[in-house]
This record gives structure tokens, C-alpha cells and sequence, in this order.
């Protein structure tokens, strides 16, 4: 592994500056400590599995806790050494002793639902691995590449163990011994799961990962009571006694009731096999684990525990065969045959091995080069990053006040409120759809539901666009957020382009192949639609007219024309204000800008209309003449529409992308740069650029050649003065002098030669070569 | 008046005085876009490409005076139909020997393109839909490299100042949005085939995985896009890169000799093909073998997602460029320019600072600067210019001081009556054509040299 170290992933350890660690034959003794342990914990297992056929779990819990009690009192002494323990600490260990108890119970009743493979699958996982795993899982920035692709393949193993294991246990549940587990617990349990209609394992599973997270919750709740008391073992080795003390009443409560001699002499001849799941899994795990966290890092040893567990439990699940419970249930004349039960299968295998993938992926130490911002480096070349941002960057907004924020700024304007009340609509609309299909089994009406929700993504860009465009300029944006607006009409357009190539192509697939239809969902479905994207045309109709204003040469526009115009007085009466004041912008600016991501909403809707309109036809021409190819026709027809309705928004929105000038002041800004070369002194200009940034802004700058005698602050006001007059909101102005042009030649001179510096200089010097001679032209 | 000038006067500044009034210096006219009757004939556009290639000094010299012929209009003037334009700009292009091939290979992904598309009807695949996006993605690239040659081969013009490279970053966004967009198609085909199952035959499907890989990988071969190897050079790593490197960086470890195949930031594309290609034929062996249906429909959803994963940094990166932004990395070293302009004699503050990216790799911008009311404007002009345009080429640089016109007519003599008696006036300079600049501070002002000594340049 030396070449290797270059590359491993803690640079620490392999510089000097990292801890020191103890001897590698040391770690190694501990390693195979640990090794032995966990094998001897999946024997423990597999054999409390057995037991716990035979024996009721109230009992198997409370023989497991009293006999570790036992143990654990003699090993730790827990009474004769330490502090003394106050009444309230008693209380609080009693209360870690109840939970305790109902996690143990969970555990072995999770252990009967779905066999002691499963179990060490799911519940062999350290608390270090869950505590990893919920923080991949719930915290966005938490975690490299490595624990993401962890948290992904448990996710995998799990969801492999719920669906892929064939794992067939209806017989047993047809079998299930009601009697023999008439414990309150088990029964409320067993109901449950039988009301969820869950196969046996599938909600041992369930209960297990349930178990899982609740011995996280508590194992870190314990550690402060831990701390108090004087250890986690002097707490463990209480708590143990009390939770047997609080099941014994049970215990004693069942013996009572049942009363007869089936399990008395079971609980001779299961002696040993109780006390080497004591032993195992009760004692010896748990002293293991506490030595090797402490030798060995956490994070190797629980890696190393989980590794060596589900080896283990793959294989005594090969060999395991129950041969001990056969040689039990024949002695005990239980004649249950059960072989069969809890085997391998395909998807224990692969849910394996994605486990111990995800292990290993998930404990691996946290690299965090890549969040971190580069500094610099080091004199030594390798690259210095800096984390310390990372935390403080963002204040943690709690959900609810975020979305209050949220939606007050929705609120607050008329386009971005319009397309919320419609998104809200739409979005109900698709839930009726969908809970309706899944209500009546009809998959027309599922797809459908997906195909509006896929629409309502073109609502959501467009309202993200228009509540973002109102941020205030930062660093990186250094004009603000409003060209968002420009962008977000962009890509509606092309998700237009999309939609519309989508069903052009369809429909050519079903006019040379034209598939039965059921018109009889249709026609509800559509006419529903139909009166949605109504409402929404009516809303947004205002942002279209005059939007269309400008390109009214348009082959398509006719027909939305039509449409928007039809509903003019509704919109009115909606958003009067609105109306009235984008009318005002309409005229300044032609409606280009803060129309352009309305436009894409409003042309969206509108293609969605036209496809409602386009299935009731089409349905009444098929209902009315059989003639089916009207289908395949009015989806050409429409998606021919969308494609050349867009075009105009492509258009105008990549020119205002690709800084064109401004079309509509083309004329007034040439008059304007005429203006500047009328004023006395300006012998020339250059680098001329006008463009429109958002609506509201245009920008301008302008190189000025002048006299040299001239004052530079007059010239500087004069040309503002000329392109206010013009209609540029942001002006830069800078005068030039042929001093300029000797102080940038001295620069050269002295020796800085970059590559634009040397173009920027070939620039000034050839018009001062010009300038030069216009000079003598002038003598 | 500039439409007055004649467009062949040649590429030289005839300096003409039209009226009381200096005149603006003509613009020169070998100017494909500026060209009086706008329909020339093929053969004069292939005389022009020579000029194209060798006028360096031609071109930047008419970046300056594009928009006094601005007047003329040419693209509105002619008013000729879409389709004319895009065949004249189409011949244009064709005449590169290079552009012919890039067509050529167009051509043949549009062919590779429609086969797939059958093929995915008859296998009733959708991860092999999925794939077929990808080619789709592909004539994109194409398209990209014919547009960056065309690009190439245009200068500024009145319409567009600042010249047409921002056509490509267009494009590109355009396509990787489009790409997005075809993938979150390809989602929701899939969630409906998750609720309507159906067979699918795997007769081709190898076939077309094969052949569409193959497509892909000489297409990044031969046809290598500029502008889409920038961005991908350029934007953040997706997901997908990321976890290849991470594993790469672990396979290293093991096996060392690897390490100057794996380590090496991976070709998104190129790992996006590879990724889709193996899952297709995993869908392929899990359908042949035990006739698992649904693994189609789950590897379409995973090609999807990883098209997400590639494409959205790149259409970030494109879409910030589009959206006039600084890039992050580049705020520190122009505050590391702006912070030593600022110790610049006379500087008082830098505002409005509005530095954005033009296009893939370049910066364009405007500041104001207050300087000093004694300052001398053109030095200190001449100085921020200086710094800045080592990071920053089309920059404007607006002066101003406060309360000028008193300060400036002072030493005018215009008004003498009004001057306070202030010590600093005694050192204000009556010739603005003085070098020596000005200073308050006597350390500075005793070696004018040292204003021009740039020992340390910005980068």
C-alpha cells in the first residue's frame, strides 16, 4: 500500500501533523477481538431466533435482561464502587430502563417477524452509521460524494429487502400461533401490521429500522445520564437490573395465568442455548464494542462490527439449517417443520452487499475538499481551502417562516400573485385528477394528472423567475436579478419547443398507426382543462396583448389574439391595477422585458387550452363521424400553432440575451451619437454598446474623444444629458484625451504586456494615428 | 452623415472635416455586415474570408466606429426572409473545409438519430429513448461547433456591439436546457410506464446502445465543440463527476498505475455516454434474463437523472454568463485590482462597479471613479485602465469629481475672484498637458517615474 497513501483520503495522517497512532499489531489484536465478537453475536442471534419459537418473548426478554443483570452486577459492581446514586438519578434510570425494555421487545419481536439474517441487516447498524446516514439524509450540505453514494445504496439495500425479498412467509402467517404469542403486545402488533396488509417480514422490517432509529434516539439521550451516574456500564449494568425488575410482574402475571406445564421444562432444556445468547449478546457485545471504540476511532470499529456482523449472519444463515431447533421442536414434539423459513434469496444478497457498501462509504472519514473555498496554496503547492464560512453562511430559517416569507413576496405583486392563484388552481385541479384516477383505477386519467403536473413546472419556473428578479444586486450580479425574468421567458419558450415537437411527433407515430381511443374519460377530463386554462388565459391576457403589440406580423398570433381579446373585460375586472399599470411600461418599452416571463406563462397556458380544445373536437369528430385520424390531425395542427406562437418570445428573448441594441431606440440613440459629435470639442467616439438589461434598465457606454484643451466633467455631463434624453437608465461615460494615449504608451514602455493590454494599446495608438492627421488636415 | 461616406474609401482613416463640427473617423468597409446592397454574390463572400483572417487591426479598429455606419441598418434595410439569411450565412460557413465536416457529420447524426428513433418504437424501449436524447444532444454540439465557426467569422456590428461570441453561449445554454428539459420528458413518460407496464422486445437494443455509443464517442472525437469543452472545463463538476472521481480516487489507491487515466477531471459527456451505455446494457440483461420489465423504465429514469446531473452546471455556468454576472472566482482578483487602483494618486473611490462576463472567458465592464478635484483625469484614467484591463478588455471608465466646475475654473483664471486661499491651489497646474502628476503627498510628486513603473501587475 505504499504508493497508495498518496491517494488516501485523510491528507493528515499522511503528513506529520496527524495523531499519533498506537502500533498497527495492536489494532490488529483488537480488530480480531472485535471479529470473534460479532461472529459469536450473530451465533447469539441465531440462536435466541430458536428460542424464541419456543418460548413466549415476554419471557425470552425477561430471562435475557435478568441473566445479563446477573452477569453485568457481578463484572461491574455497580452497587459496592462509585458515587452514590440520588433518588432522581433512580428515576431517570428506571425511565432508561422502560425504553430499554421496549426496545428490546421491539427487537426480538422484529427477530421473529423476519429471521435473524434480516435482523443483522437492518438492526446490526451502528448508531455512528444512522447518525451519517440522517445527516446525508436530511441536511443538504452535509457530506462528500462518497457518504451521499452511502445513504443512496442503504436506501437500495432496504428498499431490496422490502420488495425483492421473496422471502414467502404466508404460510406461516396462515399458521400463526395466536395463542402461543397472546401477549398484549405482540397481539396490538401483530394487528397493526395485518391492518397495514404487510407481509410478515416486510413490517419486521419496518419495526426493525423503526428500532433502529429509536435505540439512536436513546443511546444519545442516555449518554448525559451516563456521565452522571459514573459510566456507561455501572448505567448499563443498572439499568439491566431494573428493566428485568420492571417485566418480572408481567412474567410473574403470565406464569400465573397460563399456569400449565408447557414451557416449565422448556426452560431446563433452553438453559444453554439462554445462556449463551446472554453470554453473546448481551455481555460479550457489549464489552467488545466499549473496548474497541476506545482503542480503536469509532468510525473503523463500527465499520469493522457491521462488516464482520452481516459476514457473519450470511453465514450461519447458509449453514445455520436449525438444527438445533429441529433437535428442540422434535424433542418437545412442537412438529413444525422450518426449513424452508427465512432463507437466502436474490434480494437478501444484493441488499447484503449494499449494506456493506454502504458501510463502509458512510463511515469513511469526511473529506471536504471540494466545499471549501480555495485560498490559495501552500509553499509547497498543495491547495489551502478554508471551511470556517460554511456553517455561519446562511441562518437556519425555520420552514414555516420561510414559506410566510415566501409567499408574502408572491403576494406582494400582480404577475407573480396571477401566476401563484393559477399554479394553486392548476395544482388542485391535477390532485382531484389524480385522487379521482387512483379512486376509479382509470390510468388515462394518473397519466394525465402527470402531464399537468409536468405543466405546472412552467408555472413554477416562471413564478420563481418573477420572485427572484426583485433581489437587491449583489457581488456576482451586479445589475441585479431582473434579466432572470428574460431568462426564465427563454426557457419557457424552449420547454414550448419541446412540448410542441413532443406531440408533433406523436402524432405522426398514431396517424400511421392509429390506436383505438376511449372517448368516453376524455371529453370530462378536457372539458375541465379547458375551463382551468380558460380562467388562466383570462388572468394573463394582459401580459400577452401587448406583448404581441410589437410582433403583430406573426402567423400565429391571430388566434391568440383572438382568444386574449375575447377575455379582455374579465382580466380587467380581475387586475385593474395591473392592467393599467403594464400599459404604462407597455408604451415606454414595448412591453419587451417584464412581459418576457409572463409571455412564456401566458403562452403556456394557452397551449394548454389549445390542447383541451384539441381533444373535445377531436373526441366529437370521433364520436360524431368514427373518423379517427382527427386526432393525430388537431395534435399536428396544435403543436404547428405552440411552435410558431413561440417563436416571437424565442426571438425577442435571445436578442435581449445576446445584448443586442435595443431595437425600438435603434433611431434615438443614433440621433443621440450624432448629438455627441455635434458638441464642440468631441473629435470622436468608440466603443459605442446599448443594450436593454431588464425592463427597466438599459445600459450604455461610450468611449468620447475630445480636445485637449477641454475640461473632461462638461463633456461628461453633456453626453449623460444627451442619453438620459434617449432613454438609457445607466450611462458610463469615459473622455479621452491624446495625454491618455501617451500615459498608456508610457505603461507599455515600461515593460507590462498583457495580451489585451497590447490590443488595447494597438487600438489607441491607431487612433491617435488618425488623430494625428486629422490634426495636420486641419493646419 | 456616416451613411454620406462612401464605402469604398479604402480601410485607412481619411480624416475629413464636414462642417464646423469634427467629423467622426469612417469606418472601414470590407465589412461583410456594413456592405451597401447586403446581397452580395457567393463568390465576393469568399473573397472576403482573407480579410477576415488577416485584418486583425482592421477589425479592432472598426470595433470603435461601428455605430456611426450604424445608421445604414443593414440587417433591416434588405429585409430579406429568415430562410435567405440562414442559407447565405449557411454558404458562408460551408466554404471552411473544416465547417464541411462538421456538416457532414451533422448529417450523419441526423440519420443515426432517426434510426435510433425507430428502432425505439419497435423495441418500445424508453431508457433506449433516453439514449437517443443524447444523440439528440449531440447534433446540438454539432450545431454549437457550426455556430462557433460562423461566430468566427462575423465581426461587430451596429446590432451587435459587442460582437457575436455570445451567440455560442447561447446556444449552449439553449441545448443544455433542452437536454433538461428532454430528460424531465423522459421522467414523466417513465412515472406513466411505472403505472402502465408494458413489454418491451430487446431484439435491438443492444444494437442501438452500441451504435448510439459509437456515435457519440466519435462525435466527441472528431467534432470537438470549443465552446462546449469550455463549459464543461468551466462549470462546477455535476454529481455524476463527482462520484466517478471520488471512486476513481479510491481505485487509485489500490491500484496506482490507474491513476493517469482516472484522476483527471473526466469528460462529462463522455462519462454521461459511457454511464448510459451501461445501463442500457444492464436493462438489456436483466430483460434477456429474467424478463424483468420494470428495470427498463428504472435505467430510463437513471439516464434521466444523470442528464439532469451533467447538464444543469453546465446550463448554470452558460446561464450566469447570459445573465451579465461576475463569476465567483473572479470577485477576488477584481478586488485585488480595484484595491491597488485605489492607492492610485488622486483615486478617491471606485462606484458602480458592474464588471460582467461577455462571453466564455472574458469580462467586460464600467466603473465610475471619483478622484480628487486637483487630479490630473487622463493619468488616473490612464492608470485604472491600466490595471483593469489585464482581467477586463471592453472597459469604460467614467471620471468624476465633485463640485468641478469651481475647482476647474479656478485655475482657468475664468473666475479669480473666488478662489479660496487654499494651499493646495498653489499646486494646481495650468497645462493639463503636464506629466508630472499631482499629488498632495511630497514623496510621490518629487519621482514622477514612479506613478509609471508597474512592477506589479495585477496578475
Amino acid at each position: 500500500m505504499e504508493p497508495g497513501t498518496q491517494y488516501s483520503h485523510n491528507v493528515i495522517s499522511s503528513s506529520k501533523l496527524g495523531p499519533i497512532g498506537p502500533s498497527h499489531s495492536r489494532l490488529t489484536r483488537y480488530s480480531i477481538l472485535l471479529a470473534t465478537a460479532k461472529v459469536l453475536t450473530c451465533v447469539g442471534i441465531f440462536q435466541s431466533y430458536d428460542v424464541l419459537k419456543l418460548l413466549h418473548i415476554i419471557h425470552f426478554v425477561f430471562y435475557f435482561k435478568f441473566g445479563t443483570a446477573l452477569l453485568l452486577v457481578f463484572l461491574q459492581k455497580p452497587f459496592s464502587f462509585g458515587k452514590k446514586i440520588t433518588m432522581s438519578q433512580w428515576l431517570r434510570i428506571l425511565r432508561h430502563a422502560f425504553f430499554s425494555c421496549i426496545i428490546s421487545l421491539m427487537w426480538f419481536y422484529g427477530l421473529t417477524l423476519c429471521g435473524p439474517l434480516r435482523t443483522l441487516l437492518i438492526y446490526g447498524h451502528s448508531d455512528l452509521l444512522v447518525t451519517s446516514l440522517l445527516s446525508v439524509l436530511f441536511r443538504s450540505s452535509a457530506g462528500s460524494p462518497a457518504k451521499t453514494r452511502g445513504a443512496v445504496l442503504f436506501v437500495i439495500g432496504v428498499v431490496c429487502l422490502l420488495l425483492f425479498d421473496n422471502d414467502d412467509l404466508m404460510a406461516k402467517i396462515a399458521e400463526h400461533p395466536e395463542g402461543r404469542h397472546s401477549s398484549a403486545i405482540t397481539h396490538g402488533l401483530h394487528t397493526a401490521i395485518s391492518l397495514l396488509g404487510l407481509a410478515d417480514h416486510k413490517a419486521g422490517v419496518f419495526l426493525l429500522l423503526a428500532t433502529l432509529l429509536l435505540r439512536v434516539g436513546y443511546q444519545a439521550a442516555s449518554r448525559k445520564l451516563a456521565v452522571d451516574v459514573g459510566g456507561a456500564k455501572r448505567l448499563h449494568a443498572l439499568s439491566t437490573l431494573l428493566s428485568a425488575a420492571l417485566l418480572s410482574p408481567w412474567v410473574l402475571g403470565l406464569l400465573t395465568q397460563n399456569g400449565q406445564g408447557g414451557d416449565s421444562p422448556s426452560l431446563l432444556t433452553l438453559t444453554g442455548s439462554l445462556l449463551c445468547v446472554i453470554f453473546t449478546v448481551g455481555v460479550l457485545e457489549f464489552y467488545t464494542e466499549a473496548l474497541c471504540v476506545a482503542k480503536l476511532e469509532g468510525p473503523p470499529s463500527a465499520c469493522l462490527g457491521s462488516v464482520w456482523l452481516i459476514n457473519g449472519g450470511l453465514l450461519f444463515a447458509w449453514i445455520w439449517g436449525e438444527p438445533y431447533s429441529h433437535w428442540l421442536s422434535f424433542s418437545l414434539a412442537h412438529g413444525r417443520s422450518s426449513t424452508t423459513e427465512h432463507v437466502l434469496s436474490g434480494g437478501v444478497l444484493v441488499s447484503a452487499a449494499c449494506f456493506l457498501f454502504a458501510t463502509k462509504f458512510l463511515l469513511s472519514p469526511a473529506q471536504r475538499g471540494q466545499k471549501g473555498n480555495l485560498i490559495g496554496y501552500s509553499a509547497q503547492g498543495a491547495p489551502l481551502y478554508s471551511f470556517s464560512s460554511e456553517g455561519s453562511m446562511q441562518p437556519v430559517l425555520s420552514p414555516a417562516r420561510f414559506l410566510r416569507d415566501c409567499l408574502k413576496q408572491v403576494l406582494e405583486e400582480c404577475d407573480s400573485r396571477n401566476i401563484f392563484y393559477f399554479l394553486c388552481l392548476n395544482l388542485g385541479f391535477t390532485f382531484v385528477e389524480l385522487l379521482y384516477g387512483a379512486w376509479t383505477n382509470s390510468l388515462g386519467l394518473i397519466s394525465d394528472g402527470f402531464h399537468m403536473l409536468f405543466d405546472c413546472s412552467a408555472l413554477l419556473l416562471g413564478l420563481f423567475a418573477s420572485l427572484i428578479a426583485r433581489w437587491k444586486p449583489t457581488r456576482s450580479f451586479p445589475y441585479g436579478y431582473s434579466r432572470v425574468e428574460i431568462l426564465s421567458g427563454f426557457v419557457n419558450g424552449l420547454f414550448l419547443v419541446v412540448i410542441a415537437a413532443v406531440v408533433f411527433i406523436e402524432a405522426i407515430g398514431r396517424l400511421l398507426d392509429p390506436p383505438e381511443i376511449n372517448t368516453e374519460m376524455l371529453t370530462p377530463v378536457s372539458v375541465g382543462g379547458l375551463v382551468v386554462n380558460l380562467i388562466g388565459v383570462c388572468a394573463f391576457s394582459h401580459a400577452h396583448t401587448h406583448g404581441g403589440h410589437v410582433h403583430s406580423q406573426s402567423h400565429a398570433h391571430d388566434h391568440s389574439h383572438g382568444h386574449s381579446h375575447s377575455h379582455t373585460d374579465h382580466s380587467g375586472g380581475r387586475c385593474d391595477h395591473s392592467a393599467v399599470h403594464s400599459h404604462g411600461h407597455g408604451h415606454k418599452d414595448h412591453g419587451h422585458g417584464l412581459s418576457t416571463n409572463m409571455r412564456g406563462v401566458f403562452l403556456h397556458i394557452l397551449a394548454d387550452t389549445l390542447g383541451s380544445v384539441g381533444v373535445i373536437v377531436s373526441s366529437m369528430l370521433i364520436r360524431q363521424f368514427g373518423w379517427f385520424a382527427a386526432d393525430p390531425i388537431c395534435s399536428i395542427f396544435i403543436a404547428v400553432l405552440i411552435f410558431l406562437s413561440v417563436l416571437p418570445l424565442l426571438r425577442d428573448s435571445s436578442q435581449l440575451l445576446l445584448l443586442r441594441t435595443p431595437q425600438e431606440a435603434e433611431q434615438t440613440l443614433s440621433q443621440g451619437l450624432n448629438k455627441v459629435l455635434g458638441i464642440v470639442g468631441v473629435l470622436s467616439y468608440r466603443e459605442a454598446h446599448f443594450w436593454q438589461h431588464s425592463a427597466a434598465l438599459m445600459v450604455g457606454t461610450l468611449h468620447v474623444q475630445v480636445m485637449p484643451e477641454a475640461q473632461e466633467q462638461r463633456f461628461v455631463q453633456q453626453v449623460l444629458a444627451i442619453f438620459k434624453e434617449c432613454g438609457v437608465t445607466q450611462m458610463t461615460v469615459q473622455v479621452e484625451k491624446e495625454e491618455y494615449l501617451q500615459h498608456m504608451n508610457w505603461a507599455r514602455s515600461d515593460g507590462h504586456r498583457s495580451a489585451g493590454h497590447v490590443q488595447c494599446l494597438r487600438q489607441h495608438l491607431n487612433w491617435n494615428a488618425g488623430h494625428v492627421a486629422m490634426k495636420c488636415s486641419e493646419i | 452623415m456616416a451613411s454620406s461616406t462612401s464605402p469604398f474609401l479604402g480601410a485607412d482613416f481619411l480624416p475629413r472635416r464636414l462642417g464646423p463640427k469634427p467629423d467622426v473617423v469612417p469606418t472601414e468597409v470590407i465589412e461583410r455586415k456594413t456592405a451597401p446592397c447586403g446581397g452580395q454574390p457567393p463568390d465576393m463572400v469568399t473573397v472576403n474570408i482573407p480579410h477576415v483572417g488577416s485584418g486583425l487591426v482592421q477589425q479592432k479598429l472598426n470595433l470603435g466606429n461601428q455605430y456611426v455606419s450604424g445608421t445604414i441598418h443593414p440587417f433591416r434595410k434588405p429585409q430579406k426572409t429568415i430562410a435567405s439569411r440562414l442559407i447565405r450565412e449557411f454558404s458562408l460557413v460551408s466554404t471552411d473545409r473544416r465547417a464541411r465536416k462538421v456538416v457532414l457529420f451533422g448529417i450523419l447524426n441526423i440519420l443515426c438519430t432517426g434510426v435510433l428513433v425507430s428502432w425505439c418504437h419497435s423495441t418500445n424501449s424508453m431508457a433506449l429513448m433516453a439514449y437517443t436524447y443524447l444523440t439528440i444532444f449531440d447534433l446540438f454540439s454539432i450545431l454549437t461547433c457550426l455556430i462557433s465557426h460562423w461566430v468566427a467569422l462575423n465581426r461587430p456590428t451596429a446590432t451587435y456591439s459587442f460582437g457575436y461570441e455570445r451567440f455560442e453561449v447561447l446556444v449552449v445554454f439553449a441545448s443544455t436546457v433542452l437536454a433538461q428539459l428532454g430528460a424531465l420528458f423522459i421522467l414523466k413518460e417513465s412515472v406513466e410506464r411505472v403505472l402502465e407496464p408494458t413489454d418491451i422486445h430487446t431484439g435491438r437494443l443492444l444494437l442501438g446502445t452500441a451504435i448510439a455509443l459509437f456515435f457519440h464517442l466519435l462525435t466527441m472525437l472528431v467534432v470537438p465543440s470549443k465552446a462546449f469543452s469550455h463549459v464543461s472545463e468551466a462549470a462546477s463538476t455535476s454529481w455524476l463527476q463527482e462520484h466517478v472521481a471520488d471512486l476513481s480516487r479510491s481505485l487509485c489507491g489500490v491500484l496506482p498505475s490507474l491513476s493517469g487515466v482516472l484522476l483527471p477531471r473526466m469528460n462529462p459527456f463522455v462519462l454521461i455516454d459511457i454511464a448510459g451505455a451501461v445501463a442500457l446494457f444492464v436493462t438489456y440483461m436483466s430483460v434477456e434474463m429474467s424478463a424483468y420489465y420494470a428495470v427498463d423504465t428504472m435505467s430510463a429514469m437513471a439516464i434521466a437523472l444523470m442528464t439532469f446531473g451533467t447538464m444543469y452546471p453546465m446550463s448554470l455556468y452558460s446561464g450566469k454568463v447570459l445573465l451579465q454576472t461576475t463569476p465567483s472566482h473572479m470577485i477576488g482578483q477584481l478586488d485585488k485590482l480595484l484595491r491597488e487602483a485605489s492607492t492610485l494618486d488622486g483615486v478617491l473611490e471606485f462606484r458602480n462597479e458592474h464588471f460582467w462576463t461577455l462571453k466564455f472567458g472574458s469580462l467586460a465592464g464600467s466603473v465610475h471613479v471619483r478622484v480628487r478635484r486637483d487630479a490630473n483625469e487622463q493619468l488616473v484614467l490612464a492608470h485604472v485602465t491600466n490595471r483593469l484591463s489585464v482581467l477586463v478588455s471592453p472597459l469604460t471608465v467614467q471620471i468624476f469629481k465633485d463640485d468641478w466646475s469651481r475647482s476647474n475654473l479656478s485655475p482657468g483664471g475664468l473666475a479669480p475672484g473666488n478662489i479660496p486661499a487654499a494651499d493646495w491651489l498653489a499646486t494646481m497646474p495650468h497645462s493639463l498637458h503636464s506629466h508630472s502628476p499631482l499629488t498632495s503627498t511630497p514623496t510621490k510628486s518629487s519621482n514622477p517615474t514612479a506613478e509609471f513603473s508597474f512592477g506589479t501587475p495585477g496578475l
